[in-house]
């Protein structure tokens, strides 16, 4: 992608045949992973349990290999900066990260402070601190809970405390590590909510790590699918409505309105459909199934 | 479980306003006061300006009764033994064996009694008008290492999501049969290794991600750090430093260098 | 259609409530007044938001928690009157969190764990252990320490550990959290089987896919009450029950309700049955 001037715009991520084995293990938890993410996507990574998508997300912000140890072979750039000659805290301004465990994340005594904990790291003066609280809250929706412990809270909001804590020190990119693991399903209606609106209020670039498709096909630009430690597929969401077959074969479970537009394209003559919204769906279903002219048995 | 560790209820009485660093070391010296005088009519006279603080700080009647029904119970028994193991001085009042109960053996529980009283109101009354927020924060601003001041907040901080891992350990290991009050010494001590070996993984699992989270929150980035919440001093805070420092100076100048009964 | 090959729950009421209230110290009334019978065989689904109370409910079933009101009757005993180890004799609980039950050396240690204590027999608890193991898939694993196991095999060996107490009621309590799409399939179908022998088994979830394809009977609770004692279908017939109930409707129940002017039933559980009814039209698909 290229902006007006002809240069190539720099890439949010950008990660070139990228392996990594965790210290004590004997198997490569990355095989060889190469991707871009343009700044201000949303791109969903989706896999069943050890693809290896938490260790993609711990290699964005330098967990992996500075905190996490291991064997990195390959490139993790991070908005043009190699992550290897980056401190974990350097990176923390360009990266924020959320964790799937909303209490392990949670250690201070009120909110206030946890969502003020990374900007005082940075020696960031204080009346900035109480701006860019006061503004991180209200983009996850918890303005007015400054004083409230952590553990009065619900998961859903922990995990939006979590959001507003990486938030704060005004990183370009969000990474999220299966961040609804815990929740109940209003819990992860909010939490996706809020990373819709970071992204279109905010241009905000989003990593989501899930294992769930529904919400990725709902919310994402594009979908990364992954399997045995390597990227395997790619697409648009509309274009694993169309072919639910693709997250299968990765281990995930199709989106139902996919499932449907799978089965009615079977059943109905030149059925094309690829539902990504109950909207379209009920709209293409009664134009097509239900009017005078339209559809019925294959 | 956070009843235990968090007494702080939420008021605007003056206490509540004083800085904490004023409390903290008003708490030292009242504290020093209550161990030097050993005068039954000035210990009373110090409680009664612990009740006096109680008020001020707008104690809740019914959350002070309970906290102090451990120590009203610690200080009838002191006044109940303390005669029979102190058989000094005179006029004797009873006698049976080798057990004499004497006016002074009185006095001396009563006093005792009075300075525990004394000990625990005024850590109550810090307790109660201070956040654990403050009182960190008050400890680092008075030279803590923030490791260690980070280190105390996050311990205060899980206490009570620990100690509901703990319950529902304890539940999921009753469901399976496990009997945690029953049986000798040696029985239960196995039978709480299954509460123990689950908290404990679970919190090294904890942990783990914790020290993830601190770092990529820029943690040590820097040795100087900004802090949003402020602590300064106001007038007010001064006086009540210099009157406390007063009500340690006199007392203790008259006891140990006038040498007067106190 | 959907396979609901498990054995018809019989008359006996294994578990049964009667105006059954709980009040948490600190005042939080948790339960309203329950009124439930369970019968023996059932599968049935407890479903509701955060704070509905239907893990408090769960937990008055095993005596980890006692009525403050009302009564709990357990294989027509009254709950009152058995200690909680013994209440787990008839009901086993495998709780969300596998961590907090797992602390042997090794899976078999662990699986045994429950048996010893209720004092069977050596003979017995190894046959009950076997049992469960094979049940639960798990004697690949049976020597090594539990917290080495991955997430989705740990959850298998906490709930074997609970089935070689051989109950005849398994309380499951959110048992495919974390688990992707192969590993949520594998347990549940490990589970049907389970109440195919004739176990009771009592699932606690807010997962409406899961009570769509297992569940025969759902139970919807909000705030300490139950609001919707029905088969699935009666569940997924009312949209606004579930919204009120802090539940997420899944995208083929909204996509049912909103072909329901074109005679689309509103109780459709599953994108199968939806697809059918569309392309059939009208005909009982059931």
């Amino acid at each position: 992608m290229s902006d007006r001037s002809g240069k190539v715009q720099m890439k949010a991520l950008s990660m070139r045949d990228v392996r990594f084995k965790y210290a004590r293990s004997e198997e490569w938890a990355l095989d060889g992973v190469t991707l871009d993410i343009e700044k201000g996507e949303f791109v969903s990574i989706l896999g069943s349990n050890s693809s290896g998508k938490s260790t993609l997300c711990m290699l964005t912000n330098g967990l992996a290999p500075h905190a996490l140890q291991g064997t990195l072979e390959g490139s993790v750039e991070v908005f043009g900066r190699q992550t290897l000659g980056l401190s974990v805290a350097e990176l923390a301004t360009k990266v924020g990260i959320v964790f799937q465990e909303p209490d392990s994340q949670l250690f201070c005594m009120s909110v206030e402070e946890e969502v003020a904990f990374g900007p005082e790291n940075l020696a960031v003066p204080r009346e900035e601190i109480r701006a860019r609280v006061d503004w991180a809250l209200a983009l996850v929706g918890m303005r007015g809970y400054n004083d409230r412990s952590p553990f009065s809270l619900s998961g859903g909001q922990k995990q939006r405390v979590a959001i507003a804590a990486a938030l704060s020190m005004r990183p370009e990119m969000l990474v999220l590590d299966e961040p609804a693991y815990a929740l109940d399903p209003l819990g992860r209606m909010e939490l996706y909510s809020v990373l819709r609106d970071l992204r279109q209020d905010y241009g905000m670039t989003i990593v989501l790590a899930e294992r769930d498709s529904e919400e990725a096909v709902a919310f994402s630009d594009r979908i990364l699918l992954m399997k045995h430690g390597r990227i395997v597929d790619s697409g648009m969401p509309r274009d694993f409505a169309q072919e639910p077959d693709r997250l299968r074969a990765v281990g995930v479970v199709p989106t139902q309105l996919s499932e449907i537009s799978e089965m009615l394209n079977s059943r109905i003559k030149n059925g094309k459909f690829a539902f990504l919204r109950v909207e379209e769906a009920a709209k293409g279903i009664i134009e097509n199934c239900f009017s005078k002219k339209g559809g019925g048995r294959a | 479980m956070t009843g235990f560790v968090d007494l702080f209820t939420e008021s605007n009485s003056a206490l509540h306003r004083m800085d904490p660093r004023v409390k903290i070391a008003s708490v030292i010296f009242l504290s020093l006061l209550a161990l030097i005088i050993s005068e039954l009519g000035y210990l009373l006279v110090l409680a009664g300006v612990m009740v006096l603080l109680l008020l001020i700080g707008r104690a809740s009647f019914s959350k002070t009764m309970f906290a102090f029904s451990y120590v009203s119970r610690v200080m009838l028994l002191i006044v109940v033994l303390w005669p029979i193991f102190d058989p000094s001085g005179t006029p004797v009042l009873l006698e049976f064996g080798p057990i004499k109960i004497t006016g002074p053996g009185i006095l001396a529980g009563l006093a005792t009694a009075v300075r525990v009283f004394c000990l625990a109101a005024v850590w109550y009354v810090l307790m109660f008008t201070t956040s654990q927020r403050d009182l960190v924060r008050a400890l680092v601003k008075l030279g803590l290492r923030f490791d260690y001041g980070l280190s105390l907040a996050i311990s205060l901080r899980f206490l009570p999501t620990f100690g509901a891992t703990v319950e529902s350990i304890k539940d999921a290991q009753r469901a399976r049969g496990l009997e945690l009050d029953r049986g000798g010494v040696a029985k239960r001590a196995r039978n709480y290794l299954a509460v123990l070996v689950p908290t404990t993984i679970t919190a090294l699992k904890t942990a783990d991600t914790l020290a993830l989270a601190l770092q990529s929150r820029a943690y040590g980035a820097r040795a100087d750090r900004t802090y949003l919440r402020e602590l300064s001093m106001r007038a007010i805070d001064y006086v009540a430093l210099v009157v406390v420092v007063a009500a340690f100076a006199l007392p203790f100048a008259a006891k140990y260098l006038l040498s007067m009964p106190l | 259609m959907i396979p609901r090959n498990r054995a018809l729950p019989s008359e006996e009421k294994i578990i049964s409530v009667r105006n059954l209230k709980f009040v948490y110290e600190g005042g939080v009334e948790a339960l309203r007044g329950i009124n439930l019978d369970i019968r023996s065989g059932e599968f049935l689904a407890i479903v509701g938001g955060n704070g509905s109370g239907k893990t408090t409910l769960a937990k008055n079933f095993n005596g980890l928690l006692r009525p403050t009101g009302g009564t709990v009757r357990v294989a027509d005993k009254p709950a009152s009157e058995l200690t909680v180890a013994q209440l787990s004799r008839i009901i086993g609980y495998a709780f969300q969190n596998p961590d907090h039950q797992l602390f042997c050396a090794s899976v078999e240690e662990e699986v045994r764990f429950g048996p010893v204590n209720l004092g069977y027999p050596e003979d017995e608890v190894k046959a009950k252990v076997e049992h469960a193991i094979e049940a639960m898939d798990i004697h690949s694993v049976r020597a090594l320490p539990p917290h080495s196991l991955r997430l989705s095999e740990r959850r298998r060996v906490s709930i074997a550990s609970v089935i070689a107490m051989d109950p005849r009621v398994i309380i499951l309590d959110e048992p495919t959290t974390g688990l992707d799409a192969g590993e949520t399939k594998a347990l549940m179908a490990k589970v049907s089987q389970l109440n195919r022998e004739g176990r009771t088994v009592v699932l606690i979830t807010h997962d409406m896919r899961l009570v769509a394809e297992h569940a025969s009977r759902v139970v919807v609770m909000s705030d300490g009450r139950i609001v919707l004692d029905s088969d699935p279908r009666g569940a997924f017939a009312d949209l606004d029950l579930l919204r009120n109930c802090s539940l997420v409707p899944p995208p083929v129940m909204l996509l049912a309700h909103s072909l329901a002017k074109y005679g689309v039933p509103r109780d459709i559980i599953s994108p199968q049955e939806l697809v059918m009814r569309i392309v059939l039209g009208k005909g009982d698909v059931r």
